[in-house]
């Protein structure tokens, strides 16, 4: 891993413990998610106890603790969804990538993670593809999607 | 809490004062303004169940239990966090808040093992009390128990999370008490556990292993963790902790005999209030070690056999009177115990001075700088005795110098954290980055031994900036303008050059002292260095000159290592004082102990511990009396010390647990432990803390005191005491600064009799400063290029002859490494792993290594009382220089590799 840049983050903010959470998710939109040693250099800057800055970070599903594929993909579990068959949708996923929900392939190209609702009830079974919304998702299409998802970065790959 | 003054309230018709007055369960009653419904309720005797309330906490409102109802809205709340308010009408058991209570219960029970059966938290859990009280037997509920990995890797505590019911006590002690900053909350809903970062095993975290969220915990979550079955305590008695000076209150649960856990006492206004130590908490297994000396001894033929009590005391008295009669008086020697009570140091100096006519007494205090007090004590004349540790919250700045109190006197440095998180500036001067620096405004890391001219550049800087209180030097000291004159002429250039301390982190440092008065806390890195008495002195002259006297939260907070070090010397178990630290060439005090004693004192010093050694290997010394102090492991050159003692004739050890001393004596008497007799100890605040048996002495142990009483009779005095009451009873008519000490149980604070004005209220003599003295620049030696810093770790206490028999702390296994600074790690290229031999002008140790960033290079830290306390051989054993002053906190060694 390359060594750590948060100067631009924490610049302005040292000392101010009440920027605690801006500066957590400035550190998980650089780097994707919240590395130990980030931890221990916002606990030092910002004079808040390393014990605060980890329970917060554990705290927000918006925070991940561990480094995250280049695809995101998420299902929602929520009420509506799951009426419509949406562990469907997240078998496909865990058995197509072969991982379970919350990991990330070997490769580093897909994360599977499922929320307990988007909000988008009447749109459902409803997938998020690195933030981009699939509403009336169903296995076949969440498949091809997958499927093209993966082609793409091994064609950037191949392109490069 | 406030306390409601119900009673009070009613007689002076104050209910004009802000005082409240509510209904609860249809009884009108009074509270103070400020307190929640829950503490008014408590306060008059009605109770409302609850599991995430804590006196001693900030009111949370987790649990949900103190649900009570509002009879003129009908709304339910939580009583723990609902303010009192006037005619304001509760129920706290009606039909409505019942049947919440008894579902949030099922709820509760519903996610709970059914493993109460087993749960060493047995009658004692809160929850399955409540549970019982509200009839909760089958909850009704789909079960969903909620299981966690049960963590039980270190020795002290288990930690089964699958029964936490998420009250967040655990949580608040370590933030809002104990301050480590260990454990949290860890992620969110049913998932939600107080965990370490990264959900680490506890060793790996911040936790100290105080247990306060042990004693704290409602349910079985986390349980002391016991080598072996102990049974659930029978009863609890409440006692004093035996190990450091703050002397804090401890309810010890026994069962069938035998001390089985330990907790902080629920009294009030107690010196740790709900908090302890490692040491208190668990390191209290070795009072029930199998090394316990249970009958008396005697040496027949070089081997030890067991005796009588009769025939052990009559060999003692004998061979000591004949020893005294052919050699005399200065021939025998009364080595007594800091560790000890009040009582017995008392009894322990009249056997010795009045009975074998020898001023030659002394105790294990003089290894943690007693001596060097001993001139600020003349300087302020017995006043600045009493000085609550509460204060230390209240203080306006503080600065700890030489103090690494999170690992010595750990409850002290919660009160420091704390007040340091209210914002209180707090400088810490040390060469070590110790626990507290994280908690400092700022830290000073000034060379070993330098801190005389530091504290001296501070008060020059203050002057200087015409920072001194001048309304305080005016009217209480004399001297001030001699003693601005010298600071005015001070070097600071100087000063930079010798403490290594740069002159904008000293300004930095005297700016937050700035018009403040300061409390100093004062540790061993200052009373055990070769300048501590001039170093007691300049510190003292910068609390006269900023006016940090004569008041609560400032003035100087002077540490003491041991349980009763302030007692031992109050009670005269010294060379060159009589009882109430009346000196010995005062005509006026012997005379007066002359009278009551119906004997004569000599007016001449007697031997110091120190010379005490020499004289034996001179031969001069002929028999010592050694009551519960283990002068082979800890003293400097143990091994020297060996050898002298071994010369006597005679040598009688009075201990509780088998020790290198017992191994050498030809009488061994077996005593009992603070928790096996009655007693008071003195701690570092002047405060007279009074204890009863908990439990029996094993076998034929008996208290101190007794023994002492049997051997003076044996000795020819006319009468035995008999009773502690009696003994108490001579003490406080004989010395004034305990005239408290009939009282007999709880606790007073010692009598402060002095003559200056700083100390009484009006009249008497002024403080006067003292001059201003100063250390020359040191060199290091090529042969011996490093420094060693000799120091405590917080599992053990002072040589750890008794946290040494705690199976539990030898278990956490303290390797002692050597800690070294990375720049010498590399130089002399060290590999984790690797042992080390570091040898000074008097010795040397072998020690593994262990890598410390924080350390400043040629600084080399060597923890004490591990393998059997070696670090010893590196420092001299010799007389105290004049001030007495130790001078045995540093020494300079090589290094090599192994």
């Amino acid at each position: 891993m390359p060594p750590l840049e948060l100067d631009s983050i924490l610049e302005g903010r040292r000392s101010q413990p009440h920027q605690l959470i801006e500066v957590l998710q400035d550190v998980q939109e650089k780097y994707g998610y919240i590395p130990e040693e980030a931890m221990r250099v916002i606990s030092k800057d910002l004079g808040v106890p390393l014990i605060d800055v980890y329970s917060a970070a554990v705290f927000y599903k918006a925070f991940t603790m561990k480094p995250r594929g280049k695809n995101v993909v998420t299902m929602c579990l929520g009420t509506a969804c799951h009426v419509r068959g949406a562990k469907l949708l997240l078998n496909q996923a865990t058995g197509q990538l072969g991982i379970e929900s919350g990991e990330t392939t070997e490769d580093g190209l897909f994360t599977v993670e499922h929320v307990n609702c988007l909000g988008a009830c009447a749109l459902g079974p409803v997938v998020t593809e690195n933030g981009s919304y699939h509403h009336h998702m169903t296995p076949g299409k969440l498949r091809k999607l997958i499927d093209s998802l993966g082609r793409e970065k091994t064609e950037d790959a191949s392109h490069a | 809490m406030i306390p409601c003054l119900f009673q009070d309230c009613l007689a002076k018709g104050c209910f004009l004062n802000g005082h409240i007055n509510l209904s609860i369960d249809g009884k009108t009653v009074i509270c103070p303004p400020g307190a929640s419904v829950l503490e008014a309720a408590e306060e008059n005797g009605i109770k409302i169940p609850t599991l995430c309330h804590h006196s001693g906490l900030e009111p949370f409102g987790a649990c949900r239990l103190c649900l009570v109802e509002d009879e003129n809205t009908g709304r339910l709340m939580a009583s723990c966090v609902t303010p009192a308010a006037p005619d304001m009408a509760v129920l706290t058991a009606s039909p409505r808040v019942i049947k919440h209570r008894r579902n949030i219960v099922r709820l509760m029970m519903a996610e709970h093992p059914e493993s109460c059966i087993v749960c060493s938290k047995g009658n004692r859990c809160q929850l399955r009390r409540i549970a019982a009280q509200l009839g909760i037997g089958e909850t009704g509920l789909y079960p969903m128990p909620n299981y966690k990995a049960y963590e039980q890797a270190n020795p002290f505590m288990v930690r089964d999370l699958s029964k936490c019911v998420l009250c967040g006590k655990c949580i608040r002690a370590d933030h809002e008490l104990v301050v480590a900053g260990a454990i949290d909350y860890s992620h969110r809903g049913f998932e939600s556990r107080p965990a370490t970062v990264h959900e680490l095993p506890l060793e790996l975290s911040s936790c100290t292993f105080c247990g306060t969220c042990l004693s704290m915990c409602p349910t079985g979550a986390l349980a002391p963790k016991n080598n072996m079955f102990v049974g659930t305590p029978d009863r609890e008695i409440p006692t004093v902790c035996g190990f450091c000076g703050v002397g804090c209150s401890l309810s010890m649960g026994v069962f069938s005999d035998t001390v089985v856990e330990v907790n902080p006492s629920r009294g009030k206004n107690t010196v740790n209030g709900s908090t302890l130590c490692v040491r208190g908490h668990f390191a209290h297994d070795f009072l029930n070690v199998s090394q316990r000396l249970t009958r008396p001894l005697i040496r027949r033929d070089g081997q030890m056999s067991p005796a009588s009590w009769d025939e052990a005391l009559d060999t003692a008295a004998t061979r000591f009177l004949a020893v005294q009669k052919e050699s005399g008086p200065s021939s025998v020697a009364f080595l007594g115990s800091s560790k000890c009570t009040n009582e017995e140091n008392y009894l322990f100096q009249k056997i010795a001075r009045v009975l074998l006519k020898t001023n030659s007494v002394d105790n294990g205090g003089y290894l943690s700088g007693r001596s060097a007090l001993a001139p600020l004590y003349k300087r302020t004349n017995g006043g600045d005795r009493v000085r609550s540790l509460a204060g230390l919250e209240k203080a306006e700045a503080i600065v700890v110098i030489g103090a690494d109190v999170t690992e010595t006197l750990p409850v002290v440095s919660y009160g420091l954290k704390r007040a340091a998180q209210k914002g209180t500036p707090l400088i810490v001067i040390d060469p070590r980055q110790t626990g507290l620096s994280a908690h400092a405004s700022m830290r000073l890391p000034l060379k070993p031994q330098t801190d005389l001219e530091l504290i001296n550049g501070l008060s020059a800087l203050l002057v200087r900036k015409k920072a001194q209180n001048a309304i305080f030097t005016d009217h209480f000291t004399k001297g001030f303008e001699a003693f601005k004159e010298a600071l005015l002429k001070l070097d600071l250039e100087k000063t930079g050059r010798v403490t290594g301390v740069t002159p904008e982190a000293l300004d930095e440092a005297a700016e937050y002292l700035r018009g403040k008065s300061v409390a100093f806390v004062v540790g061993g890195g200052v009373l055990e260095q070769r300048y501590a008495a001039l170093t007691l002195d300049a510190l003292f002259n910068l609390c006269l000159m900023t006016g940090s006297l004569g008041h609560a939260g400032a003035g100087l907070y002077v540490l003491a290592q041991e349980n009763n070090q302030a007692g031992a010397w109050d009670m005269g178990t010294v060379p060159d004082a009589l009882p109430g630290r009346q000196p010995l060439n005062d005509s006026l005090a012997r005379e007066k102990f002359e009278r009551a004693w119906q004997a004569s004192i000599s007016p001449d010093r007697g031997l110091d511990l120190i010379r005490m050694i020499e004289e034996a290997e001179k031969g001069n010394l002929k028999a010592l009396y050694v009551m519960g102090e283990n002068p082979l492991r800890a003293l400097p050159q143990p091994d020297r010390v060996k050898r002298a003692l071994e010369k006597l004739d005679f040598i009688v050890v009075q201990d509780i647990l088998k020790t290198e001393t017992t191994e050498i004596a030809d009488v061994v008497l077996p005593g009992a432990a603070f928790s096996e007799k009655g007693g008071s100890f003195t701690n570092l605040e002047g405060r007279i803390q009074f204890f009863n048996p908990a439990v029996p002495p094993p076998g034929e142990a008996k208290p101190d005191w007794e023994i002492l009483d049997l051997l003076a009779r044996k000795m020819g005095s006319p009468r035995r005491f008999g009773s502690l009451e009696r003994l108490r009873g001579e003490i406080a008519g004989l010395v004034p600064m305990y005239a408290g000490i009939n009282e007999g149980s709880g606790a007073v604070w010692v009598v402060e009799a002095s003559d200056k004005e700083l100390f009484k209220n009006e009249g008497g003599a002024r403080v006067s400063f003292a001059p201003v003295s100063s250390i020359e620049e040191e060199g290091q030696s090529d042969s011996y290029p490093l420094t060693v810093i000799l120091g405590s770790v917080r599992f053990h206490l002072g040589s750890g002859t008794r946290t040494g028999y705690s199976g539990r702390v030898r278990e956490f296994h303290q390797n002692g490494a050597v800690e070294l600074s990375p720049q010498d790690w590399t130089a002399f290229g060290l590999q984790a792993g690797d042992s080390v031999k570091l040898t000074s002008a008097h010795g040397s140790v072998v020690r593994e290594t262990a890598k410390n960033s924080a350390l400043t290079q040629g600084l080399v830290f060597v923890p004490e009382a591990v393998h059997n306390n070696d670090a010893r051989n590196l420092i001299g054993l010799f007389p105290l220089g004049q001030p007495d002053s130790p001078g045995w906190k540093t020494c300079p060694v090589r290094l090599e590799k192994l």
